[in-house]
């Protein structure tokens, strides 16, 4: 019985600590890739997987208490609700009138709408 | 009746998950609650259309395989986006492509989106006003039809088995 | 100090850059986006000053929080969009 915790201890501490290095790289995305619409790759992908690690990890140390079910419900809800928020920040700053950085090669939105 | 019975699994299964314990009598408690929060909210319900329990649970195992492809598939595109982000000279060549899709339903579309925003290196940005194109944000749009191809083989088979 | 402790000045570090991008963002939606990113950041701090306190009220505080980001972003998003916000 005690292997079995010991495994689960080490596993979540595992989870933790690349849940950890995800969030912090996506908040390093945040600061260094040029225009919004790159920006937005890093915190809505790296940091929403990071959250869910997170709290991946927690479940697997508490177990299905109360605790871990919240934790569980806590990152679905983050996964779920991520995607909708940046999808629509994007629309919105298309629209408002931000410009792509000047890497960018090609952009056939622009001309769909006016 | 039974149609409040079967929009009310979910929410009771949300009310046992904020709760915090899963358990027989807390989920039969929810279930009562459903309906009250059902009704104010009818409009938004597709009330006109047949529903059975059988379609509902046949679809179950599918919506299951499309979960686990989807954490993979975030897992991968996280790792794309770190790798991009720890360059000492960030070089990359972003775009907006146009991608064509199949599905006509909401959900279907909704789906899509969803998926395509948490694959490797694209973003969905917006939804054409005849519902047959998505303009999406690319990292590294340098080969347009590669990602086309890649959208349209990979994802959406599996995106409308689970959702039509 | 064990790794949970870490944990939390770690998240302390990783929101320099969400305060440096909101204060110094160029446009609108950077500054949007960056409070977003921020509230990710806060939740991960309550989940796991949940767990260290051992009080699982800190968890009830980390859905809300998501709950009012999430609203608050496409409130935000559509007043840019249309000009109006219902």
């Amino acid at each position: 019985m005690s292997e079995i915790s010991t495994v689960l201890d080490i596993l979540s501490n595992i989870v933790l600590i690349i849940g950890l290095i995800f969030v912090f790289l996506g908040m390093l995305g945040l600061l260094r890739l040029p225009d919004v619409y790159n920006r937005m790759h890093a915190t809505t992908k790296i940091g929403t997987l990071g959250a869910f690690c997170v709290m991946l990890s927690i479940l697997l140390k508490v177990g299905f208490t109360p605790m871990g079910v919240k934790a569980l419900t806590v990152g679905l809800f983050l996964l779920l609700t991520a995607p909708i928020a940046a999808h629509m920040i994007g629309r919105a700053a298309h629209r408002h009138g931000v410009k792509l950085c000047k890497e960018s090669i090609i952009d056939e939105y622009g001309k769909s709408y006016k | 009746m039974k149609r409040y019975l079967l929009y009310s699994i979910p929410l009771a299964l949300l009310w046992c998950f904020v709760h915090g314990d899963v358990t027989i009598l807390n989920f039969l408690f929810g279930l009562v609650l459903g309906p009250f929060v059902i009704r104010p909210f009818k409009s938004l319900y597709k009330f006109d259309k047949e529903v059975s329990f059988k379609d509902a649970t046949a679809r179950i195992p599918k919506e299951i395989k499309y979960f686990v492809i989807l954490i993979i598939e975030i897992a991968k595109a996280s790792i794309a986006v770190g790798k991009v982000v720890i360059q000492p000279k960030i070089d990359i060549k972003p775009g907006i492509i146009a991608v064509p899709i199949d599905s006509k339903t909401n959900l279907g579309i909704t789906a899509i989106a969803n998926t395509i925003t948490l694959t490797p290196g694209t973003l969905t940005l917006d939804v054409s006003d005849d519902r047959s194109v998505l303009y999406v944000h690319c990292i590294d749009a340098s080969d347009p039809d590669d990602i086309r191809e890649s959208i349209r083989n990979d994802l959406e088979k599996y995106t409308l088995e689970a959702f039509e | 100090m064990n790794l949970l402790d870490l944990a939390l000045l770690f998240m302390v570090f990783a929101m320099v850059p969400c305060v440096y991008r909101t204060i110094m963002g160029p446009t609108i939606p950077d500054r949007v986006i960056a409070v977003d990113a921020m509230t990710t950041v806060i939740v991960v701090m309550l989940g796991v000053y949940s767990f260290v306190q051992g009080s699982v009220f800190f968890m009830d505080v980390a859905l809300v929080l998501s709950i009012i980001s999430f609203v608050g972003t496409v409130t935000i998003s559509k007043y840019l969009d249309e000009g109006v916000v219902l």
